[in-house]
């Protein structure tokens, strides 16, 4: 973008402030007019990474701090907006939360999903186990205890604006311990109340896996459909003929619902209890939901356990970069490790932050090279969030 | 040459010999009223089995415009329904008569095949016949069942067109128009490089992918067919032009230049490959064991052509139906009702309904039936009745639910209060059900989906039918006042004058619909076991696909016993080429050995699948293909995807707004406001939704500078009305004086309010935020302001310039 095309956006936007200003002359709220907008020098771009990371503006001495290593390593600048508070409590919290429900609403209360997505960014726990692992974020000393049948903890945690920065807030524990899930059934954020709580609800199970694959592997179903794949685990309650006409089934079912069902398969142990609000596992013993409507397709598969297979290694989607190990397995865990171990997890992961931060998706080739390269440093340098931030504003902290 | 599968539910004899059709041209005899039956004088019938014969068929062919005006007492032979002596007219039947399997019976295939049938429909003819002599039959026709196979005659995969593995040609003909937006309407979602992607991506930048994706669209041996073509045509799905059917040609031109440009090719030879054929080569499995033994009317819409609906129930007379409005019949045994149509019977015919159904005071409707979608509400299925205020009975679905209304007397005249299933159950569903209502004197109304009760309770206890109106006309998919539309497929409808037992529904429901056949694919060759096949059952699923399920290896040599052999990767071929969707047993892994029996081979997989119909029934080929089997080795591969550079975006603010969560956090942090002070905490949470929730510049409104003034206003008033942190943030203020005006006359007095909100809020140095000078002036033009106005004091006036400084674009824009 050149200066020439920012101004004019920037007028642009400054016209819909003066718009909204009217409005609000009453208040005594004004608009004040920017600055003359000139090369930006460090200052400029060290109080826009802070505003980017943290959210918040920064103070005269952080702002000072940062820009003086601007120059030489804005990484290390970066690194200071990290610290702050908000970027825990405000910039992730709202990070995460619109992944944590169906509406994909970001006015959703704090849960153990969010609160344990932003416990391992901040400690730093590789994030290609976010899916995977045995481990949930809850309330240190002085904090209700976790419960795996309501959310209270965490709503406490929001509402009386607990610093989740600090260690000794929000601390880290076995999600096996905490919920009393067996640690083989375990499955990162998938396993956590909040998600089952929404992707576990009623309905196929089929919620967990498409919204999974929205929130880590950045493709909705529409992008990774593949008709040729065998369909020969498509559960029967999909009708082969909706309303009739076979050829919806042959033109569109087929094309998401063979390469979902042998892998949302997986969760076939899980499901969430609404009455008691919490979530339900049934090991060896298949939730009665995976065989409703089993005259809509007699032929169709029935399920008989929780292994999984991921027919998207071959055709167009093996694009994804899926690990060389892997491909088929039992159980929500081991889904979670093939789905995190495939290249497109961590580009997924990366271009989110860009977004996040540069208020833009990756639009043009040189945005696109940085996100690999980001991406790369990503996958080597342990699967750290944090870095991942650091590098995208400070991509994105302006010329 | 043959062997037999017991217990696969029909009886099914030689499928070769229904091609004994011919004999004289078949007459058109219109009348369709039943026969006399008083008029003889003959010898009584002499045994049961006669008194069973002259009932059931007898008297209903021995009139003069049906079989007796020939085969009669001194007519043609068999002179089986001659009118002087029904013993002699038995004698000759049973020469013509298969009472373990009357669907094969001589005189139900000469009839079907064309001879002399007395109305338009030769199968419904033949379908009548059979009935007549099922019920003659009895128990003997529904004993146990036996298929017997037959093996089909052998053919060779012929030659076919195949996709040429280079993308040249569609390069140069399709993809122009796929590709190009100046030609066609696709790139805009159909490339995954699009705004909003949409796959199948065939109008990719890159042409090999598009070439990929657009293979499982195109019908080479008929262009017309192509699903690039048909969406266009007929669904006007995104035309580029005002007109989709000049769209759908030029799409048609380009993908029957493709064609052409295609030499017709023999089957890949590295395939490992079956024996081909249709589906009609197959032996016939349908009829199956029905519980039909008080019939009163039955549709099974076998005719597939004209306007008529005959009613094979044999029960005279005949309610057949006229079809109307846009009801069209669809492959596979069924009718398609859209908006518009509806298949109804004259008040006439529709008589014997109320008739033979007062007389026993119970009834069963019973449909096999596909909605088209679950939001029809009061959609009549199936009715009985005369208009929306008066009904003998109806079946109707009401979004997820079925709905049954049933005159009684219990009831009002139009069958109120009805029976509705639970809403939460949803019972309903777009796909083929099976959909019973029973009523008894006792138990009322009752529903069954699948065979299985829904469990509602009829509102009313059951009672008398006798107030049953015999006026009213029987309908299908309409109310007779084409008010009540439901859409979808019916595929079986049956009127039954008796509640039928869940028992017995569940036999019809198990007894499935439409016509199904066993493929016998030859493999001997491969597996060099003589007379050797992979048997499918295969049916038309609809008028779009076929149905294929329980692949099943079998010898027809009873003495083959097969050592142990691999099948590894099935694909079911289609004209020359292997299905693009719907390859099922491709992940297929069994041996064939110990499970294996010579009566009933060994099942290879319990699954099914359904694969799109190209030409028809009667010409689509299928084979089949194997990645192993036996010895025969063929390594399957899919085309490797090629990776794309995806178009670049347009051009984006890289400036943004707070969000609602940022706004708060900033406002506290800058003022020393904790978040949790109870004033601003309710205002935030109240203001909550009414901040931007998202960064985009573009989405700002003037509702999110309303919310935005109304929290800074808080934050300020919680600032100024905190002495220790009002001093911290403006020192030397004092907010006690005197008046405003007076204390504000000082320009020095209004710097102490200006330069922390210019420090803290706005910043210093800092090229993107407003000029220091347009603060001040805004600043000090809006004291001037205020002081003047009444009321004011110089915390006030203070709260107000904190206010406009936070929450203005200084703090917002990010």
């Amino acid at each position: 973008m050149n200066f020439e095309q920012l101004d004019k956006h920037r007028t642009a936007a400054a016209v819909k402030l003066r718009a909204a200003l009217n409005t609000s002359i009453a208040v005594g709220a004004i608009l004040l007019g920017f600055a003359g907008y000139a090369h930006a020098d460090a200052r400029t771009q060290a109080k826009r990474m802070h505003d980017r990371i943290a959210g918040v503006p920064p103070d005269a001495a952080t702002l000072n701090a940062m820009a003086a290593l601007i120059p030489g390593d804005p990484i290390a600048a970066a690194a200071i907006a990290l610290q702050a508070p908000s970027f825990y409590n405000v910039t992730l919290k709202n990070f995460v939360t619109p992944w944590t429900n169906r509406d994909q609403t970001v006015f959703a209360p704090l849960n153990d999903y969010t609160a344990t997505v932003i416990g391992m960014i901040r400690d730093d726990v590789p994030f290609n186990t976010v899916l995977s692992a045995d481990l949930l974020y809850v309330g240190g000393a002085g904090r209700p205890a976790y419960s795996p049948a309501n959310n209270d903890l965490y709503e406490q945690l929001e509402s009386s604006g607990a610093d989740l920065s600090n260690p000794a807030v929000l601390v880290s524990t076995a999600q096996s311990t905490a919920s009393g899930l067996p640690a083989a059934a375990t499955a990162g954020v998938m396993s956590t109340r909040a998600a089952a709580q929404s992707f576990f609800v009623a309905g196929t199970n089929r919620a967990m896996f498409r919204f999974t694959l929205i929130n880590h592997m950045c493709k909705d179903m529409e992008q990774v459909a593949d008709t040729s794949r065998p369909p020969d685990r498509i559960r029967q309650d999909v009708s082969r003929s909706p309303g009739g006409d076979s050829r919806i089934f042959l033109n569109n079912c087929i094309g998401c619902h063979s390469g979902m069902d042998p892998m949302a398969q997986a969760f076939a142990y899980y499901s969430y209890d609404e009455t008691a609000g919490r979530l339900v596992y049934t090991p060896g013993a298949v939730q009665p939901k995976y065989t409703i409507n089993s005259d809509n397709f007699k032929p169709g598969f029935v399920t008989p356990d929780d292994h999984w297979d991921n027919y998207w290694r071959k055709g167009p989607n093996q694009l994804l970069g899926w690990s060389p190990t892997g491909g088929s397995g039992t159980g929500a865990k081991s889904l979670g490790q093939e789905l995190a171990g495939s290249d497109q997890f961590a580009r997924c992961q990366v271009e989110k932050v860009f977004k996040a931060v540069c208020f833009r998706a990756p639009g043009n080739g040189t945005d696109r090279t940085q996100v690999t390269n980001i991406t790369t440093a990503f996958k080597s340098g342990g699967y750290k969030m944090k870095q991942v931030f650091a590098a995208a504003a400070a991509y994105c902290m302006g010329d | 040459m043959k062997t037999a599968i017991k217990n696969l539910g029909a009886a099914v004899l030689l499928a070769t010999l229904a091609a004994c059709g011919g004999g004289a041209p078949t007459k058109l005899n219109p009348t369709t009223t039943p026969p006399t039956v008083l008029d003889y004088t003959g010898p009584a019938p002499s045994t049961v089995d006669i008194q069973a014969f002259k009932i059931n068929l007898w008297e209903n062919i021995k009139a003069s415009n049906r079989c007796g005006s020939c085969h009669n007492a001194g007519g043609q032979t068999p002179r089986f329904a001659r009118n002087d002596d029904v013993n002699a007219a038995y004698a000759d039947a049973n020469g013509v008569v298969n009472l373990t399997q009357p669907d094969q019976s001589r005189m139900v295939l000469k009839v079907a095949g064309g001879h002399n049938c007395w109305l338009s429909s030769n199968s419904a003819c033949g379908d009548i016949l059979t009935t007549w002599i099922r019920n003659w039959a009895g128990s003997v026709a529904t004993g146990g069942k036996t298929i017997q196979l037959v093996a089909p005659v052998d053919q060779s995969v012929g030659s076919a067109k195949s996709f040429p593995t280079d993308s040249t040609l569609f390069a140069s003909t399709i993809y122009p128009i796929l590709h190009d937006a100046n030609k066609g309407n696709c790139a805009r979602c159909h490339s995954s490089g699009a705004a909003t992607p949409q796959s199948p991506f065939f109008a990719s930048n890159d042409v090999n992918e598009a070439y990929a994706a657009a293979r499982a669209k195109i019908n080479l041996d008929n262009p017309a067919i192509s699903r690039l073509v048909v969406r266009l045509r007929d669904e006007s799905h995104n035309c580029w032009t005002s007109s989709c059917a000049n769209d759908a040609t030029t799409m048609l031109n380009s993908v029957t230049a493709f064609a052409n440009g295609i030499p017709l090719q023999v089957v890949d030879p590295a395939l490992v490959i079956s024996k081909a054929l249709t589906l009609y080569d197959g032996t016939v499995a349908a009829g199956g064991n029905r519980h039909d033994t008080n019939l009163v009317a039955l549709y099974e819409f076998k005719t597939g052509t004209g306007s008529s609906v005959f009613d094979t129930s044999g029960v005279e007379p005949a309610l057949n139906l006229s079809m109307s409005g846009d009801a069209t019949w669809v492959g596979g045994w069924g009718i398609n009702i859209k908006a518009g149509g509806k298949v109804q019977g004259t008040t006439t015919a529709s008589k014997k309904l109320a008739d033979k159904i007062k007389a026993t005071g119970e009834y069963t409707f019973e449909i096999w039936a596909a909605p088209a979608n679950v939001t029809q509400e009061d959609a009549f299925l199936m009715s009985y009745s005369g208009g929306t205020t008066a009904r003998n009975v109806t079946l109707a679905q009401r979004a997820y639910q079925y709905e049954a209304f049933g005159r009684s007397s219990t009831t009002n005249a139009n069958g109120i209060p009805g029976l509705l299933t639970k809403d939460t159950d949803r019972d309903a569903q777009a796909s083929l059900q099976h959909v019973v209502l029973t009523f008894d004197p006792i138990n009322g109304r009752r529903l069954y989906v699948n065979g299985n009760p829904t469990g509602d309770v009829d509102p009313r206890t059951g009672g008398s039918l006798a107030d049953w109106d015999d006026a009213f006309a029987f309908v299908l998919g309409n109310e007779t006042s084409n008010n009540r539309q439901w859409q979808g497929v019916i595929k079986l409808a049956a009127v039954h004058n008796r509640a039928l037992t869940t028992v017995q529904i569940q036999q019809n429901f198990a007894a499935g619909v439409g016509e199904r056949y066993f493929l016998l694919f030859n493999v001997s060759n491969l597996v060099n076991l003589p007379q050797s096949y992979i048997m499918f059952e295969g049916a038309q699923y609809d008028s779009y696909s076929y149905l294929f399920t329980n692949p099943t290896f079998i010898s027809l040599d009873p003495a083959v016993v097969p050592g142990s052999i691999a099948v590894k990767g099935m694909r079911i071929g289609i004209n020359g080429a292997e299905a693009h969707v719907g390859q099922a047993y491709a992940t297929l892994n069994a041996n064939i050995g110990s499970a294996y029996t010579a009566s009933s081979g060994q099942v290879l997989a319990n699954i099914g699948t359904i694969i799109g119909l190209e030409k028809g029934p009667t010409a689509d080929m299928f084979f089949l293909t194997f990645e192993q089997i036996g010895s025969h080795l063929h390594a399957s591969t899919d085309p490797t995807p090629v990776t794309q550079t995806p178009t670049d975006n347009p051009l984006l603010p890289d400036v943004g707004v707070r969000t609602f969560d940022q706004l708060n956090q900033s406002m506290a942090n800058i003022t020393g406001i904790p978040t949790t002070t109870a004033a601003v905490a309710t205002t935030f949470q109240t203001l909550k939704q009414q901040l931007p929730a998202v960064p985009s510049i573009d989405a700002f409104l003037a509702s999110h500078q309303t919310g935005i003034a109304q929290l800074a206003i808080k934050y300020c008033a919680a600032l100024v009305d905190d002495v220790a942190k009002r001093t911290a943030f403006f020192p030397g203020l004092n907010t006690g004086g005197g008046s405003a005006s007076a204390y504000f006359a000082s320009q020095p007095n209004r710097d102490l309010v200006i330069n922390p909100l210019l420090q803290k809020v706005v910043g210093t140095s800092l090229a993107n935020q407003p000029q220091t000078a347009d603060v001040q002036g805004e600043l000090n033009s809006l004291i001037t302001k205020l002081i003047v106005t009444p009321g004011s004091n110089i915390a006030t006036v203070t709260k107000a310039a904190c206010a406009a400084t936070l929450g203005s674009g200084a703090l917002t824009v990010q």
